[in-house]
């Protein structure tokens, strides 16, 4: 029971339809979670990282048609095929999500207090006098001060990182044993990054939860995460333990990225190392290696067939390149 | 919030400050000599002396200045002098006509509110589904039928082949009930495309998807999240279309042969009587005003974001 | 022709049924002398209050004349009514709307503290106090209601005045030189014009329908001429036993402006995507499944 993954993601592939066109953001994608882990997700916007995640659990905007096919494992549960009401009573008790943007993912009009004291009275079946109560423990827990006033204010009265608390505070309500959390810290003010991503690593820690942590700041992943999913173009570039995939990095996108962090060692006004070119627009899937028109380790065979990920000379990191992996089988 | 009504009210007066002027205005431009048309209206010759009998009487001799205040002066006390043509005292005919037109109004807003609340979340609802393509076929019709042909259609169904209910006559409730449909429609038909409009719009913007992520279901999200968030929308949309209700009081008050400040103000136009004229333009004017202050309270009331930037 | 297409790839998108209903509604209006079988003033109490004929194809009127007659005509004299209203009204506001967005300052302040007072105001009471004043009759009635229409094509003409004023062009014209004429009646006025006809063209509908109101109070067309709100306001003593001079006119009206609002609705853009028609939903999914065969190829 205890080497069963709380959230097993196998071949996972999301098409999305719309009315100007259908695009395949996630194409074939495998990773998993277990409790009391910590798994980053990283990927420039656009490489399909948060449909991923949300596309599953029924969160897309209106006017998108979801296709989903794979299989996504929560807690034993296959979610692929569950109806949505199912899906529904999963958000907030199994699932806890914390959003980008603070400044729109609370109701402006509704006072803090009932935003959150709801997910304590839908899932935790308490009345609303208990709930009140709940909420304001939870609003201690994730570090607001005169909690007591904050509840009975209203989302626009607070700054961005009180109201990145706040929804925190929703997101742990409904006691979830799943965090997702999509680019917590991008919104906010560098200097509240820290004490935002502090808080929710001590919160996962204490509630022993697992969480998803979605971002493209590598900054992030070094400092929160046990393992790391790469994300290029809809696939999967690298994955592995954070310590060994950061320190020695196989793919050359994942090497690109972390060239790319500015190190201290760097004379002042040097030349910026962004990977040249930019990403391919998400629509039908590419053929080859996405990524071989802005890879420098590209030879003309990248582009027959789509890379396997394959284990590489660490058998716990997974690389899809088939330069790195010449003359090994796939995983 | 004390600094905001002090303004707010400060506004409204500045704008009946302006409604008088218009209203005295009107009056004081009137094509001909106003004492001539008295004199004829009252079915004397309009000999000079008799016109000059006339100015005397209603003070046209007095500089406009000294008339205007005089006006003025005797509105605010409620006094809108006397009827050209029947001589009668303005005022008191209109005491009992407000409260006609008041019950007309009152009726009519409550029961738009409640259909074009059920209308606008039929169609939220189910949206682009057969519910909402009915909905929004209801309010195409309601907002394109003529308010008088709306009448008679009401009459000829409950009144002439039903015989459910009275076609005229302000006796009891049961003889409000046609007047009242008949006014509602249009207001019901452009306010359930707000309700329908701005629940959409609510349910696109990023809370929603918060909420999806609590778990909670598409009802609870659309009346605990999406309907706090059109209130004041509705509220500020409510008031222009209960300000219009003034409009087709006038054209239904006749129909059902109600004698509300409408019909007055109808029969006043008909017969060049200006005092009625005047006296029901402003009063028209007033409850305007007094409607958009009143919104303007409730908006404040209901949006705590507006309520912050005045406290 | 290539001045067409634009045009004609715009109307592609309109709803069809309003604009049949818009087209016949220009149509009989324009040719209506020449369609009405009968003279529609012609009374002949013999064969009042009838039902439908071989002579008389939708009955006659209280009067014995010929309703479907007098129904075409009616077209033609709201046509020609609502178009005379949106024309003062255009004038008017264009003037002080452009006036308003070259000038700025105090004078826009002015007209637009004006303009939301007068749109504030339902226009049937402008209209009916003009009329109150000025006394009934054609004329008036066209200047009334120009008096309670031209407000909105004010403030419109006024934001596209504004909106041309700010543009590089006309600061580079006024830079090099450029007498204000010029660049009033040369740039600003044409290009104001377009745009508020269109929005105009959304508002016939309200304007049809407030000529037929006052009509009907017998404050606006003046009989004989025949009019849909006065034939219905006509017709109203004689409910009970023929109701069909009532519902015919008032259908008539009430179809035209249908169409109109119809086509207001469709020039306003709705900005929420909706979701997908079925027929939207096979494509899409006929496309995602050609990938998985190219994919199973590789």
């Amino acid at each position: 029971m205890h080497d069963e993954p709380l959230l097993n993601v196998s071949n996972l592939t999301v098409n999305l339809l719309t009315a100007k066109s259908a695009l395949r953001p996630v194409d074939d994608v495998s990773y998993s979670v277990r409790q009391g882990e910590c798994l980053a997700i990283v990927g420039e916007s656009g490489s399909g990282k948060t449909v991923m995640n949300f596309a599953p659990l029924g969160l897309m905007p209106t006017g998108v048609t979801t296709m989903l096919s794979g299989s996504v494992k929560l807690e034993g549960r296959e979610l692929i095929g569950l109806p949505e009401a199912e899906i529904q009573k999963l958000r907030g008790k199994s699932v806890g999500f914390i959003f980008q943007d603070p400044m729109s993912a609370l109701n402006p009009v509704r006072r803090i207090g009932r935003q959150i004291a709801e997910m304590a009275e839908l899932h935790l079946d308490m009345t609303p006098s208990a709930a009140e109560a709940r909420a304001l423990e939870l609003v201690k827990l994730v570090g607001i001060s005169d909690p007591m006033a904050r509840l009975r204010q209203y989302p626009h009265e607070l700054s961005g990182g009180l109201r990145q608390r706040i929804v925190i505070a929703i997101a742990l309500a409904g006691e979830p044993k799943l965090l997702i959390a999509d680019e917590p810290t991008t919104a906010l003010d560098v200097t509240v990054q820290a004490q935002i991503l502090r808080l929710l690593k001590d919160v996962q820690r204490r509630l022993n939860m697992a969480m998803v942590l979605i971002t493209h700041d590598m900054g992030v992943v070094a400092g929160a995460a046990d393992n790391i999913v790469v994300m290029y173009a809809a696939r999967a570039a690298e994955c592995g333990p954070v310590d060994k995939v950061l320190v020695s990095p196989r793919h050359p996108y994942t090497r690109g990225l972390i060239n790319a962090i500015p190190r201290r060692e760097d004379p002042i006004g040097s030349e910026f190392r962004g990977l040249p070119g930019i990403p391919p627009t998400l629509g039908a899937p590419i053929k080859g290696c996405a990524l071989q028109p802005r890879c420098e380790l590209a030879v003309p065979a990248c582009g027959n067939s789509r890379p396997p990920l394959v284990r590489s000379d660490d058998s716990a990191v997974l690389v899809a390149c088939p330069v790195v992996n010449q003359g090994k089988a796939a995983a | 919030m004390i600094h905001f009504i002090s303004k707010r009210l400060k506004h409204s007066l500045v704008l009946l400050f302006m409604a008088s002027l218009v209203c005295f205005t009107l009056v004081v431009s009137a094509p001909g000599n106003v004492a001539v048309l008295i004199a004829e209206l009252r079915g004397a010759v309009a000999t000079p002396g008799y016109v000059e009998q006339v100015e005397e009487e209603i003070g046209l001799n007095k500089p406009l200045l000294m008339r205007y205040v005089d006006w003025l002066g005797d509105a605010v006390r409620g006094d809108f002098g006397i009827s050209y043509r029947t001589g009668q005292d303005v005022s008191a005919d209109l005491a009992n006509r407000m409260l006609v037109t008041g019950t007309l109004i009152a009726g009519s807003a409550v029961i738009a509110t409640l259909i074009s609340l059920a209308l606008g979340f039929l169609g939220a609802f189910w949206p682009y589904r057969l519910p909402d393509r009915v909905s929004r076929g209801l309010a195409l019709l309601g907002a394109s039928t003529p308010t008088f042909f709306v009448g008679a259609l009401m009459i000829y169904a409950f009144s002439v082949t039903f015989q459910l209910l009275p076609s005229f006559g302000f006796d009891g409730p049961k003889s409000w009930i046609l007047p009242w449909l008949t006014i509602a429609v249009l207001p019901a038909a452009v306010l359930s495309r707000v309700v329908r409009v701005g629940l959409e719009e609510a349910m696109v913007s990023p809370f929603v998807l918060t909420a999806k992520s609590k778990g909670l279901g598409r009802t609870a999200i659309l009346f605990r999240e999406a309907l706090p968030n059109i209130t004041p929308i509705f509220i500020n949309a409510l008031g222009t279309q209960v300000g219009l209700m003034t409009a087709t009081a006038i054209i239904v008050e006749p129909l059902f042969a109600w004698q509300g400040v409408g019909d007055y103000f109808l029969a006043g136009v008909r017969f060049r009587d200006f005092m009625v004229v005047q006296a029901c333009l402003l009063i028209f004017l007033t409850f305007f005003i007094v409607v958009n202050l009143i919104v303007d309270l409730a908006v404040l009331l209901t949006d705590p974001r507006i309520r912050r930037q005045w406290s | 022709m290539n001045m067409l297409n634009p045009i004609l790839a715009r109307l592609n998108k309109m709803p069809r049924a309003a604009l049949i209903t818009i087209g016949l509604f220009f149509a009989l209006g324009t040719f209506a002398p020449w369609l009405a079988p009968q003279d529609p003033s012609t009374q002949n109490l013999l064969e009042a209050g009838l039902g439908p004929s071989a002579a008389h194809w939708l009955g006659t009127d209280h009067l014995g004349r010929d309703t479907f007659s007098r129904l075409i005509i009616a077209a033609n004299t709201s046509l020609v009514s609502v178009g005379s209203v949106l024309g003062a009204a255009m004038t008017i506001g264009i003037l002080l709307g452009t006036i308003a967005g070259y000038h700025r300052g105090w004078v826009d302040d002015l007209l637009m503290r004006v303009v939301d007072v007068g749109l504030s105001v339902p226009s049937l009471i402008i209209s009916l106090a003009v009329i109150g004043i000025v006394g009934p009759g054609y004329w008036t009635m066209v200047l009334a209601l120009a008096l309670a229409w031209w407000p909105m094509s004010g403030r419109i003409s006024r934001a596209v005045a504004v909106s041309i004023m700010s543009k590089p062009h006309i600061e580079a014209l006024r830079v090099l030189g450029a007498s204000p004429w010029r660049i009033y009646f040369g740039h600003l006025l044409p290009g104001t014009i377009g745009s508020v006809m269109v929005y105009a063209t959304a508002d016939a509908g309200t304007a049809a329908l407030a000529v037929a109101t006052l009509s009907f109070l017998g404050l606006g067309i003046q009989p004989p001429t025949p009019e849909w709100g006065q034939m219905l306001v006509d017709a109203l003593p004689y409910l009970e036993s023929d109701p069909r001079q009532v519902l015919l006119p008032g259908l008539a009206l009430t179809a035209a402006v249908i169409g109109f609002n119809t086509l207001g609705e469709s020039i306003a853009l709705n900005r929420i995507p909706k979701p997908l028609t079925r027929r939207m939903l096979a494509i899409r999914r006929a496309e995602v499944a050609s990938w998985s065969k190219e994919n199973s190829d590789a």
